[in-house]
């Protein structure tokens, strides 16, 4: 049950978008579609389970004085690796994502769950903590796609939801509306947020 | 010097090994790289004229003007341009193919960075559909005074497509 | 020397496609150092030299020794694009803080955590990688990594300074902090929108 917790945090009670305010950069350009938000989710999520499952595993071989550097070669690696297996198996998606793939390496959720938790616990328990910090990363990204593209196109994911006469907000897919959305998303949390603590007093 | 043996050690291991794994992956995905990338320029080639079974490139010295499209008994389908301008916010790249009398039988805008919403429109078929059929020498945008109909607030990206298959077509026709 | 080039670079690194409101590069130091006027100023200063020397080093080695045409190895390495990149970023930053803590080390203070953090600055990596894109030459790229970095400094500065007034406003509860920010930097996006479309 305990180990499931460690799967089950990085989904919302420590979301690296919305919570920890990490990986905003991939998600805010990414998240003009749900296509596009599913397809960085997923490769994110990749790197981040495999770099957190390779640094658990070398964690005692590693030293200290070079952690960073080690984390940064083993991420940017994986990062290679999907950067050229996307290309060539899915390369319209690739396209889409454009630099945001080797941007991964980047992302500071990574390199952050690398120092913070995959270097201090074992396999197992790294390999779920990356899992669930990857789906919450790719839910973030998802919701405010589906908001702006929703808003912005009038349809989800090719399938048109609004009726024709809805002029479509095309702001919402500029960025701009990625700046207003996630703010007034990010508002919406804490006012839950503040409506559970005011309960439990 | 001792402390610093470990750290170095390790660091140049993992390098190596890095190395090496991503030099696999490559020599496995590089063949199939390319592969996607002519497989996407025939596809735009065979977009816009349909008939044609192989192509033909007519260069001059170093760079290819145009292709000749042939069907399969080798008969003269139609000839495929590429052209490109600077629409509103990034350069806007079609292609399209031409009737062996001359007329445009279809284009395709196979890379642009518009407004999306706006002038990124112009990938899709509502507007380039207008374009076949129609005589490239004397296409202009209907606020130019011709009858290629402006996408919605993109009258900028829909004057780049216009213009850059006239110009390209006044500029070579004489090599056809 | 092809001055109008460069010019129409620098004016679209900072106005036309800035790299934080309108590429979407650089956006956690944006949110994260920008309280106060003299550390966003520091911040940015650091990041405009890190941000030139970076694209200075990732050019020479891509040229030099990962693209085929023009290495000296002659074959085809520009798949280790990514790493030789950001490990030259992050040895380039270590260098930077060594010397940052040695001649200024009140603003060494100041920046704290977010100095090593410039490493993971997505603008850093963002311009080297653009840079290659966009096959700018030796000087173009020098150019583009310096413009960037002020277009980046620009928009921390002004966020910065609208920051520091909002303490005195009125905020909604719920809004206060990252909400609002986000909200002001919608904003800075809708007025840098109107430079889109700019040509010359």
């Amino acid at each position: 049950m305990k180990a499931f917790q460690e799967f089950t945090k990085g989904i919302i009670k420590e979301n690296p978008v919305f919570v920890m305010a990490l990986g905003l950069c991939p998600t805010l350009a990414v998240s003009t579609s749900v296509q596009n938000a599913i397809g960085m989710g997923a490769a994110a999520t990749f790197v981040l389970v495999c770099s957190n499952i390779l640094i658990s595993l070398l964690k005692n071989v590693i030293p200290s004085k070079v952690r960073i550097p080690c984390f940064i070669l083993v991420i940017a690696s994986f990062v290679t690796i999907v950067d050229m297996t996307m290309e060539a198996y899915v390369p319209a998606l690739h396209k889409s994502l454009g630099i945001f793939i080797p941007l991964i390496v980047v992302n500071c959720i990574i390199l952050g769950r690398a120092e913070a938790f995959a270097s201090k616990n074992g396999v197992f328990k790294s390999m779920l903590d990356g899992l669930g910090m990857g789906l919450g990363f790719m839910l973030a990204i998802m919701v405010i796609a589906s908001i702006r593209e929703i808003l912005g196109t009038g349809a989800l994911l090719n399938i048109h939801l609004l009726p024709a006469s809805y002029k479509p907000m095309i702001v919402a897919i500029l960025p701009p509306g990625a700046f207003i959305t996630i703010g007034l998303l990010m508002g919406l949390l804490n006012i839950v947020q503040n409506k559970k603590k005011s309960k439990a007093n | 010097m001792k402390e610093f043996i470990r750290p170095t050690l390790v660091l140049l291991i993992i390098c190596v090994i890095a190395g090496a794994v991503l030099s696999l992956i490559y020599k496995q995905t590089a063949p199939l790289i390319a592969e996607n990338k002519l497989k996407a320029v025939e596809a735009a080639r065979r977009h816009v004229l349909p008939d044609a079974e192989f192509f033909k490139p007519i260069s001059d010295s170093s760079t290819v003007l145009f292709y000749e499209g042939y069907s399969a008994d080798s008969a003269l389908v139609g000839y495929v341009f590429s052209c490109e301008q600077y629409g509103y916010s990034s350069d806007v790249k079609t292609i399209f193919g031409l009737t062996p009398e001359l007329m445009i039988s279809a284009i395709t805008v196979v890379s642009q960075s518009e407004t999306p919403g706006l002038g990124a429109n112009c990938t899709k078929p509502d507007f380039t559909a207008q374009f076949a059929s129609k005589n490239p020498a004397d296409i202009y945008v209907d606020k130019d005074g011709g009858d290629i109909q402006t996408l919605t607030g993109a009258t900028i990206t829909t004057r780049a497509v216009t213009n850059a298959i006239r110009e390209t077509f006044q500029k070579l026709r004489d090599r056809l | 020397m092809d001055f109008s080039t460069l010019f129409i670079i620098i004016i679209g690194s900072i106005f036309i496609n800035n790299f934080v409101i309108s590429r979407f590069l650089g956006l956690c130091p944006y949110i994260g150092v920008s309280k106060k006027m003299d550390s966003a100023l520091g911040m940015g200063m650091a990041v405009i030299f890190v941000m030139t020397m970076a694209s200075t080093i990732t050019w020479l080695i891509y040229t030099f020794f990962l693209n085929d045409a023009t290495s000296i190895f002659g074959i085809d390495l520009t798949f280790l694009r990514t790493i030789t990149f950001i490990l030259s970023i992050a040895v380039l930053v270590q260098f930077v803080e060594m010397v940052i803590k040695k001649t200024a080390p009140e603003l060494y203070k100041a920046l704290g955590i977010y100095l090593p953090l410039i490493t993971t600055n997505c603008a850093v990596l963002g311009v080297s990688l653009l840079n290659i894109n966009e096959n700018y030459n030796f000087i173009e790229s020098i150019v583009n990594g310096a413009a960037a970095g002020v277009g980046f400094t620009l928009v921390l500065v002004l966020m910065a300074g609208i920051r520091e007034r909002l303490e005195y406003s009125k905020v909604p509860k719920s809004m206060k902090g990252m909400p609002i920010s986000f909200i002001v930097a919608g904003c800075m996006a809708l007025a840098f929108l109107g430079f889109s479309g700019m040509k010359f």
